[in-house]
């Protein structure tokens, strides 16, 4: 369970300040699949970034089953990134010069796993992202960009995190590619009853999920579905 | 793929510009290695050379220096007044003799007169001088040659053939050489006590080999029967060609009671050396004695010499703090390319210092890249940088070091045959001198890059690098983990 209150974030450019996030608030229960969406600049980066303790708030805090990020250290907000978050970036943001099953083992390495047992657990990542097994170990710069995402995903979920928050996971694929990613998305959300968060601009994916938050002028509202879910 | 793999990994995944990299780098350390060993090299010959000389006078007597020139011979009551001046730790007295094998005495008596016979002066071996002529069954280790010819025949207007060479012997009122340094006796003991008259001696290695002697055997000098007490190893072919007995003894052959052919005088500390030498000189008076001193003859090869070793220490320190530098430069330029992948990495729950330690890690991997390379630039480059650092600073001192005293023969470390010879002045040899010590110095230098040198060296550019390696290694820490988001 996730909840967000009051959330600020406020850049200063030259003497203007800019409040991409400013005043957020909102609940998330777990397993839920959800989708935020809003114009390019809107902020959802800002936002995701403070849910994933990459980034620190102005004001205002998030609490993740009970514990509060606000007054957690820097190495307590590395260790929540290394056991409770997954990330999926645009740009899939894999290492370049490590094969597939070496990138999905790494977050393992950091949170101490022996060798052969992240091993096995990161095949096994990458069958259910339904990676070819011939690539898992290439180098992820010969990958495709479909590919990569999946080995992004498969990473992200390496260390059971409570929360995936994926920035535009398709931005950077095309339309049936996109696709492919947003069923994996759903379907793991599913198996594994992980919340996940997905930015989007993707009306499509947005469609598929089953809340769906709109930031505008640095404020979070949720528009009310009228159709079927998923 | 552990942090280690990951880090040899990083190192190579711009091979052109790893290349580069290691070039640059193994140059400075390789720079830094050749400098140490130059270093070490001169350290070690200073030493040498220090302790060779170290605290002794050579006194001779006034107007002659071995074979030349003339005056009064010195005696054993002048050596009596030269240990009672203040710092004089002890005096020994050497009497000097010229042995020839009984055939060739009798062939040469006819240009012999008396108990003298000069011989002309040569580089082989220093003619007699004041050394008294005695004859032996003995025969000399060392082949006449063509020196040996002109030298016997200098003094001979007869034209034979071979000669037999004279054989050195020196009577000598402490178990040292006849330069002073302490002999090393390979097989059976010394003398005793060198100031009593024994029927011992003690032979150079060459010289037993070639006559069959081993400790224990009996030869004759001026028909009186001598047992080998023991085997000496002096290192050269000219020392290994001596026989040592007592000082008494070797007046008594000679026939000389109380005279001697030089003095070696030890001062009680390198500091005493310059004032005890007056001292000595005043003692025995300018019209009796000459004092020379072979640390006054070596001052300028060493000073020479010190200062060689300050510019390598100098130059090892700068090589190294470039090799550093160049470890700062590139990890900080890696740093800032690969900002967003450690974003990503901090992302992912690396901590801060396993990422540190990869950075450093990677660092260490150029720098033994670097050093290997490096190791075997010094290997190949110190010996030509030592010649041009010893020659650059030798050529202007070699005349004011050529005035080489008795000592100098034996300064560079007792391996150059030549000035050596008993009480041997002025030998015209120039080789011996401490003008010959930086000549040797060079071939020392290049077969001097030990293991252990490289081996400390290497640690050093380790340390180094680890420190230029740190900072970068902080800098990550300062990274925010939002940077993954860059440019997206
Ligand atoms: N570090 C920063 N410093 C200043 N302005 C920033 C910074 N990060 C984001 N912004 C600004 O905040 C706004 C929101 O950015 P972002 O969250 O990336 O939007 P979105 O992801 O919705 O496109 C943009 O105007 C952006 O320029
Ligand atoms: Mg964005």
């Amino acid at each position: 369970m996730i909840v967000v209150k009051d959330l600020v974030r406020q850049f200063k450019s030259g003497d203007r300040t800019i409040k991409p996030v400013n005043g957020v608030s909102f609940e998330l229960d777990k397993g839920s699949l959800a989708s935020i969406v809003g114009k390019s600049g809107s902020g959802k980066s800002t936002l995701l970034s403070l849910l994933g303790a990459l980034d620190k708030p102005t004001s205002g805090d998030v609490v993740v089953d009970g514990v509060s990020l606000a007054g957690l250290p820097d190495g307590k907000l590395t260790e929540y990134r290394r056991r409770d978050i997954g990330f999926v970036f645009q740009q899939f943001n894999l290492i370049p010069n490590l094969s597939a099953v070496d990138n999905v083992m790494l977050p393992m390495e950091f949170s101490g796993i022996r060798k052969a047992a992240r091993l096995q657990r990161a095949k096994e990542l990458l069958e259910q992202v339904q990676l070819d097994p011939e690539k898992h170990s290439r180098r992820t710069n010969r990958l495709s960009g479909g590919e990569q995402q999946r080995v992004a995903i498969a990473r992200a979920l390496a260390n059971e995190p409570k929360l995936i928050l994926a920035d535009e996971p398709t931005g950077n694929l095309d339309e049936q590619t996109g696709g492919h990613i947003i069923e994996l998305l759903s379907s793991l959300s599913r198996d594994h009853n992980t919340t996940i968060l997905v930015v989007t601009h993707d009306r499509s994916l947005a469609q598929k999920t089953q809340r769906c938050f709109r930031l505008q002028q640095g404020r979070l509202t949720e528009e009310v579905r009228t159709g079927s879910r998923r | 793929m552990s942090v280690l793999a990951r880090s040899v990994g990083n190192a190579f995944r711009n091979k052109i510009r790893t290349a580069a990299v290691v070039a640059v780098l193994a140059l400075a350390i390789g720079l830094a290695l050749a400098m140490l060993v130059a270093n070490q090299a001169v350290g070690a010959k200073i030493q040498e050379l220090n302790a060779s000389v170290g605290t002794t006078l050579t006194v001779n007597p006034a107007g002659g220096q071995g074979f030349e020139g003339g005056g009064e011979p010195l005696t054993t009551a002048e050596a009596e007044t030269a240990a009672s001046v203040a710092n004089v730790t002890s005096v020994v007295g050497t009497k000097a003799l010229r042995v020839q094998t009984a055939t060739t005495a009798t062939s040469n008596s006819d240009s012999a007169t008396g108990a003298t016979q000069q011989t002309g002066p040569g580089g082989g071996f220093g003619p007699a001088g004041q050394q008294a002529t005695v004859t032996t069954n003995l025969t000399a280790a060392v082949d006449a040659g063509t020196l040996g010819n002109r030298n016997n025949a200098s003094g001979n207007t007869g034209s034979q053939a071979t000669r037999t060479l004279p054989i050195t012997a020196t009577g000598i009122g402490a178990e040292v050489d006849s330069t002073g340094k302490a002999l090393e006796i390979t097989n059976g003991t010394g003398l005793g006590d060198y100031t009593a008259s024994e029927a011992k001696a003690l032979m150079g290695t060459s010289l037993a080999e070639k006559n069959g002697l081993t400790v224990g055997s009996t030869f004759t000098i001026q028909d009186k029967t001598f047992t080998v007490a023991g085997i000496f190893d002096a290192g050269t072919t000219f020392g290994n060609n001596a026989v040592y007995v007592t000082l008494p003894e070797a007046q008594t052959l000679a026939e000389t009671p109380d005279e001697l052919s030089t003095m070696i005088v030890t001062v009680n500390s390198m500091e005493n050396v310059d004032s005890t030498k007056t001292a000595v000189q005043d003692a025995l008076g300018t019209d009796k004695a000459d004092v020379t001193q072979g640390q006054r003859n070596l001052e300028t090869a060493v000073n020479s010499l010190d200062s060689v070793k300050n510019i390598s220490m100098i130059a090892f320190i700068a090589a190294l703090a470039t090799a550093g530098i160049i470890i700062l430069l590139i990890m900080v330029m890696l740093v800032r390319e690969r900002r967003r992948e450690i974003g990503v990495l901090k992302a992912i729950g690396a901590r801060n210092r396993t990422i540190g330690l990869q950075f450093v890690l990677e660092s260490l991997v150029l720098v033994a890249l670097g050093s290997v390379v490096g190791a075997v630039i010094a290997s190949l480059a110190s010996g030509g940088i030592a010649s041009a650092l010893v020659s650059s600073n030798t050529t202007t001192t070699a005349a004011t070091t050529q005035r080489g005293g008795g000592l100098a023969g034996t300064t560079p470390n007792g391996t150059v045959p030549g000035g050596g010879m008993p009480g041997g002045g002025l030998s015209g040899d120039g080789q011996g001198g401490p003008f010959g010590g930086a000549s040797q110095l060079l071939t020392s230098v290049t077969a001097n890059v030990s293991p252990g040198v490289l081996a400390a060296g290497i640690a050093a550019v380790f340390t180094v690098a680890i420190i230029g390696a740190l900072v970068p290694a902080l800098l990550t820490a300062r990274i925010r983990p939002i940077e993954v988001l860059r440019g997206e």
